[in-house]
């Protein structure tokens, strides 16, 4: 069953051109899929349409088994919930320490503190961030930063997974280590989505691969992708 | 790991950090002073209104013109002063009796002359004046609870067909218009200051969702709802507005207590019964920071909403 699926998707901001043209895919449960293209090809806006941060123009979205057209305003955080995001620029809340923005998700989705405390105590120790979870975000490294949103966006255990660049401002050996965390959770059963355009982690893991140019689709399977 | 790693911060967003953090407070805070002021104007107004009217209602003042001599320099024959005397103990000993009343008095010189004086002023040119002067006898009537006015009155005419009878109708309708117009204005005033704190408010709150706009979005996309965002703006409005009301209702008692220290010092007869009951000053310790913060509540609440369904 598709997890995801995009009908005839069409975006523009404003009265602009159109940055995304006729998208149509579908994203099976437990897939793992690379988004990929040029700068400027509209990866971030088929992001934001992935994590219902922006409305299409025109086509139909379905999510999690339901047409988001028909969704309710009120029942759309909770389908939000069900996708962990992380943000290119991390997104991180300044003012909060490691742990209440890891904690975030959780007391938006209203879990009592006890439990709070021990599952956001648990992941970040398995980060690595257990000695750091009073510090806050300005005082650290861009690395550490990058665990504590990647911390915050699987918290909530989500179904969906999406991470916009998330090696672009990493060295190689923490991206394929961060991919390797990636790939962990997808094989407890998250969907992955991974916007980017790092050519040597895409052939290193052989994923299947949605790229994107000019605002046009083209999705090539992960056997294609081995063949090429 | 130590407490602090739990310890509990205020907002999600960080409302209490930047440009104007403060300023939900000093708005706020000018705006129930004001309206505080303004309260405590119309519960002042209304008691000396109240004053005057108890005063004034329920009374009757009849007045017997003085015999007048017939030339300049003459004195009033022995006669008429007596008819003149007479008529007013017959007026007086139909008072006492009637059912109507319930308590007379004839008003001694001395206080005619009193109430005359402040017209011709002060020094011995005035005294002498207000010597040569034939004072009228007043008669003031306490009129008992249902008491037929119409008939009290054409028995007095009956006794004293000169006698002139005043129920203070005028007066007391020149009062009552004044205090209902005095009122009326103050609670437009108040009007105005409520709309123009809610347009305030709603301005701030508007300016602070702008400030934080990439802490509102972040929230929104990882699942937050809009009660759950608009409870955080809503919150720190509520205490901003708590702090400024505070801060405002002190000034205005301040400000109370000023007003009452000078116009003591004055010793003006309108300020004397310009006095607050206590439950009055009660009201005006509560309701402004009641008020205050139910506005602040409901606008903060309405414009986060309002600015939040522009998202996605």
């Amino acid at each position: 069953m598709a997890l995801v699926r995009f009908s005839n998707i069409g975006l523009r901001y404003s009265t602009g051109a159109e940055v995304l043209h006729d998208i149509n895919f579908e994203l099976e449960a437990g897939s793992f899929h690379f988004l990929t293209g040029p700068s400027g090809a509209g990866k971030t806006s088929l992001m934001k349409l992935l994590y219902v941060g922006q409305k299409p123009t025109r086509g139909t979205i379905s999510m999690l088994g339901r047409e988001l057209a028909t969704v309710p305003r009120k029942a759309l955080p909770e389908l939000r919930r069900q996708i962990g995001v992380v943000f290119q620029d991390f997104r991180l809340l300044n003012h909060l320490s490691a742990f209440d923005n890891v904690a975030l998700p959780l007391r938006v989705g209203g879990l009592s503190e006890k439990d709070i405390k021990k599952n956001v105590t648990e992941l970040l120790g398995w980060v690595g961030l257990g000695e750091k979870m009073a510090s806050r975000p300005p005082t650290l490294s861009g690395g550490e930063q990058q665990r504590i949103a990647i911390a915050r966006a699987i918290i909530n255990r989500p179904k969906l997974l999406l991470a916009d660049e998330p090696t672009g401002n990493i060295d190689e050996s923490i991206g394929i280590k961060l991919l390797t965390l990636f790939e962990e959770l997808n094989k407890h059963g998250t969907t992955v989505v991974i916007a980017t355009h790092n050519e040597t982690l895409v052939k290193r893991f052989p994923h299947a691969q949605m790229h994107l140019e000019n605002g046009m689709l083209d999705v090539r399977p992960k056997k294609q992708m081995k063949a090429a | 790991m130590s407490r602090k790693h739990f310890k509990k911060y205020t907002y999600d967003i960080s409302l209490d950090e930047g440009v104007g953090a403060q300023l939900v407070s000093w708005v706020t805070g000018l705006m129930v002073f004001f309206a505080t002021l303004t309260l405590a104007l119309n519960f002042g107004l209304s008691t000396v209104a109240k004053t005057w009217i108890t005063s004034l209602s329920g009374t009757l003042t009849v007045e017997i013109k003085p015999p007048l001599s017939p030339t300049d320099g003459e004195k009033v024959s022995p006669l008429v002063e007596k008819k003149f005397d007479d008529s007013v103990k017959n007026v007086l000993a139909f008072l006492k009796t009637d059912a109507d009343v319930s308590k007379s008095r004839q008003l001694p010189e001395s206080e005619i002359k009193s109430l005359i004086e402040p017209w011709l002023g002060q020094g011995t040119e005035q005294d002498e004046a207000l010597n040569a002067i034939p004072l009228p006898a007043l008669i003031d009537i306490k009129l008992a609870p249902n008491a037929d006015v119409a008939k009290l009155k054409s028995s007095i005419e009956a006794i004293e067909p000169g006698a002139t009878i005043d129920r203070q109708n005028d007066t007391l309708g020149n009062v009552k218009m004044l205090v209902n117009t005095a009122t009326l204005f103050m609670m437009l005033l108040t009007g105005v200051i409520v709309a123009l704190a809610v347009v305030t408010i709603s301005g701030i709150v508007r300016s602070k969702m702008l400030i934080h706009q990439s802490e509102v979005e972040t929230l929104h996309l990882i699942g937050a709802s809009d009660e759950y965002i608009a409870r955080q703006f809503r919150r720190h409005t509520l205490r901003g507005t708590l702090r400024g009301a505070l801060i405002g209702v002190s000034c205005t008692i301040i400000t109370l207590l000023a007003i009452s220290t000078v116009t003591h010092t004055i010793g003006s007869d309108l300020f004397t019964h310009l006095k607050l009951m206590p439950m009055q000053w009660a009201t005006l310790l509560v309701l402004p920071i009641l008020s205050g913060s139910l506005i602040a509540h409901l606008t903060a609440q309405a414009t986060v909403l309002k600015e939040l369904a522009k998202l996605p």
